[in-house]
């Protein structure tokens, strides 16, 4: 009788507590289901259309770019192309799937983008930084400030003859030209996509029930310091800082692993280049210490971490499990100045991780393409058989 | 130097000193994906928008603004003739599979990408590789990547890779174990089978041994009269009463032991050929040995230096089981590995009659009845030697074989009924005491 009455027991404690932890998993995916099904009611049948795709339409899960929307359009709607009450729904909706820290990422990146519009490169020739408290107020949530007539400068003769008329006008850039897209329907059991994107950013998001999956993620930023209201805003400031560190926390026999002795021109695996494993090169995270070891989740965390805390946990999880098999990689210059970008390129990679920071070439310290990606679960493909 | 003052000028005359994209540059970036006995080989070529035009003249030849078929099968040629491949030295030749060109207007953007694939066949030999890939093509206005996609095969493994500065050379190390040498835990395993095969036989040496034992009452018997007076102390000429617990254990143990280091003694040098006596001698020897015993069971010859007879007629008894291993085995080691396994067998089987028996007789010893037990065992045993040495002498058929492999075959039940028995004596008195009390209340 004892016996029985306590597996009886055990059986109702496992039954609480995998109830409660389904609990848990499943109000992160409500949430995000319920937004996102939020912003599709504002939508018209017209728009809806437009926005969601079906969801192993292969084309449109690999339309992502760092390059403004002008250049590659985006899919879906743009912020731009919104009401009032649907970008708040969008925005809303980004809350929800993402970390605070991820969306004032994101934001960041926007906010990058209008400085860019209005002060095109810091070399170009209106070059210089907006004076003082130039720069116009940004509501992320809001339209963009109007640019001064136009796109800048450098991009003028983009429209002249021999130019093609798409890129008349100043719908190159700016933080209302970030394009939201569906693939499948919001559901808690039934795996499907958000996508948000432009210019330097494209968010690629799979739900699969009550996991989320960031990757492959894209970010940059042009200008990647910049001031508004007075501030100086590094969208990728923390991702440059973070691995900065963990680069002069390596001893010198550590730092000769790390530092690689070729130049790395550009992403190797940008868009496009999806499913893919390189050897790994550089330093082993298994002849690092502790210390070391928590810098680096640090900085992975920069990536991992913009998606919301239920996603990103999982996430770090599997990481940190992977550590000993992961590498750390530099190329280019190992000393700068304190809370300036660093203008040399970095990897870190392990088995279901790649990250590569790449400065550009035009302007290394001040644009940034960075890539996160899972070559094993790119789309959260393990998840959906898709 | 042409080139780059063609692409200065062509930037000063676009009034484009910085974009959102590529500019300046030719960037080509090469994924290889090593094979057993190819490589593959995924190019991307993306021209920046100022050297856009310089590319878009060197694939359309005839400058129709069309970039044909034709063209862009030529320009890919042109392409793979400036790279260089070899593999430990040996040049390779590459084939190109496809060509996709983008849009001219998409590349003077600079947001086109040409796709070039090719594969090389690789002389399959050589567990070490070197992998060489140069790329020569539009060095003044190219930037280059170059990397290898970690091999699918679980028998390559990239051991090194490097690179000058600019990747235009790269150079990829890698492991190869053919399927048929066998990969690294393959050739161990085989080793270990190797090393191991002559032990492959132990375990039936090993059942053999046990059933020698079983089957041989001869040795059974000579242990067991052997160890019948091992619990009691001589008194002059007879066998006196018990000793203590512990001095019983310890002497069944000491005789027990030593029967096995003289037997194991002559089993290895018997079965490896050393030493070697007429089987017939060494038969009767060994009911000779029994009758010994038994006659020592009855009145102590030899009290206290049980364990040195016990060790020298297991001498005797060592030479018999060799003889059963004899011919079997060819290497040395497989010989060794047999006599192991049979001792073994022999040892675990010994120990198993004497576990069985080991209680009763101590429990027994502390009972009265212990000396008609003795007498009776020790004079079954005689006339059973005695039978034996006549048996084996005279080579005349006779009783005993047949009568003991009987009593044998009953071992288990008679070693069980023995247990009973003499916990039943051992308990009598207390038993007949509490009965004497209950008459009393």
């Amino acid at each position: 009788m004892q016996a029985s009455s306590a597996i009886r027991r055990c059986f109702l404690l496992a039954l609480v507590i995998a109830c409660q932890r389904s609990g848990v998993a499943e109000s992160s995916t409500d949430k995000v289901v319920g937004a996102a099904n939020k912003f599709l009611a504002t939508l018209s049948d017209e728009q809806r259309q437009k926005v969601v795709y079906a969801y192993d339409d292969e084309k449109q899960r690999s339309r992502w770019s760092n390059l403004p929307t002008g250049f590659v359009p985006r899919a879906g709607i743009s912020l731009k192309d919104m009401s009032s009450p649907q970008r708040d729904a969008a925005m809303a909706l980004l809350a929800t799937v993402l970390s605070p820290m991820g969306l004032e990422k994101v934001n960041q990146i926007r906010l990058a983008d209008d400085d860019f519009k209005v002060n095109g490169s810091k070399r170009g020739p209106r070059s210089g930084p907006p004076g003082g408290n130039g720069g116009p107020p940004i509501n992320p949530n809001g339209p963009p400030p109007p640019g001064p007539g136009g796109p800048p400068p450098q991009f003028g003769g983009r429209g002249g003859p021999g130019g093609r008329p798409r890129f008349g006008g100043g719908d190159l850039f700016g933080s209302d030209l970030y394009y939201i897209s569906f693939l499948g329907n919001p559901s808690t059991t039934v795996p499907w996509m958000l996508q948000f994107g432009g210019h330097h950013l494209a968010l690629n998001i799979t739900i699969a029930g009550s996991r989320g999956v960031l990757t492959p993620t894209l970010t940059g930023a042009q200008p990647a310091t910049f001031k508004l209201n007075g501030q100086t805003i590094r969208p990728l400031g923390r991702e440059s800082d973070k691995a900065l560190a963990l680069l002069q926390s390596l001893d010198e026999k550590q730092r000769q692993q790390a530092v690689l002795n070729y130049r790395v021109a550009d992403l190797v695996l940008g868009p496009g280049q999806d499913g893919k494993k390189i050897a790994p090169e550089g330093l082993k995270v298994s002849g690092m210490n502790d210390k070391q070891r928590a810098m680096l989740l640090e900085l992975i965390a920069e990536w991992a971490g913009i998606i919301n805390e239920n996603s990103a946990s999982a996430r770090m999880t599997e990481l940190r499990a992977d550590l000993n098999e992961t590498w750390f990689a530099w190329s280019g210059p190992t000393t700068f100045e304190p809370g300036t970008n660093i203008t040399a390129y970095y990897r870190v990679q392990g088995p279901h991780l790649v990250i590569e920071y790449a400065p550009q070439k035009d302007e290394p310290a001040n644009h940034i393409h960075t890539i996160y990606r899972d070559p094993t679960n790119d789309y959260g493909r393990q998840f959906s058989n898709q | 130097m042409k080139a780059k003052l063609a692409i200065l000028i062509a930037t000063l005359s676009l009034g484009v000193p910085s974009f959102a994209h590529r500019l300046d540059e030719y960037l080509q970036a090469m994924i290889v994906s090593i094979e057993q006995s190819q490589i593959h080989v995924s190019m991307r070529l993306i021209p920046g928008v100022a050297v856009s035009s310089a590319v878009i003249a060197a694939v359309d030849t005839n400058g129709d603004g069309i970039l044909s078929y034709t063209e862009q099968q030529t320009y890919a040629q042109e392409v793979l003739r400036d790279l260089s491949l070899s593999l430990d030295g040996h040049a390779l030749q590459p084939h190109l599979r496809t060509v996709n060109f983008p849009a001219p207007a998409d590349m003077k953007e600079g947001t086109g990408e040409i796709h070039i694939e090719f594969d090389a066949d690789l002389p399959t030999e050589g567990p070490q590789r070197t992998l060489v890939v140069e790329n020569h093509h539009q060095p003044r206005m190219s930037v280059y990547l170059v990397n290898a996609l970690a091999p699918q095969d679980r028998n390559l493994r990239v051991t090194s890779q490097n690179r000058n500065q600019n990747q235009s050379y790269y150079r990829l190390e890698y492991a190869q174990a053919s399927p048929q040498q066998d990969s690294f835990l393959l050739r161990w395993r085989s080793r270990c089978v190797t090393a191991l095969a002559p032990f492959t036989g132990v375990p039936s040496m090993f059942r053999l041994g046990m059933r020698h034992i079983v089957e041989g009452t001869d040795h059974l018997l000579f242990l067991i009269a052997l160890l019948l007076p091992a619990p009691l102390l001589a008194k002059r000429s007879r066998w006196g009463a018990a000793g203590s617990i512990r001095r019983s254990l310890v002497q069944i143990v000491r005789v027990v032991s030593a029967f096995t280091i003289g037997h194991s003694a002559t089993l290895a040098l018997g079965a490896s050929g050393l030493v070697s006596l007429p089987s017939r001698v060494v038969e009767v020897l060994i009911a000779f040995s029994i009758l010994v015993s038994a006659v020592h069971a009855l009145r102590p010859l030899f009290p206290g230096r049980e364990p040195a007879v016990a060790a020298g007629f297991g001498l005797v008894h060592g030479l018999a089981f060799a003889t059963t291993l004899q011919n079997l085995g060819v290497g040395t080691w497989q010989r060794v590995a047999s006599i192991l396994g049979f001792n073994l067998g022999i040892e675990t089987m010994q120990l198993i009659v004497v576990a069985a028996i080991l209680p009763s007789l101590i429990i027994l010893s502390r009972t009265p009845a212990y000396t008609a037990f003795r007498l009776g065992g020790a004079l079954f045993a005689g006339f059973a030697s005695l039978g034996w040495i006549i048996e084996r002498l005279f080579n005349v058929p006779y009783l005993v074989d047949g009568l003991v492999d009987r009593i044998a075959q009953r071992g288990v039940w008679i070693a069980i009924s023995l247990i009973v028995i003499s916990i039943c004596l051992w308990l009598r008195p207390t038993l007949f005491l509490s009965d004497q009390k209950m008459i009393h209340e």
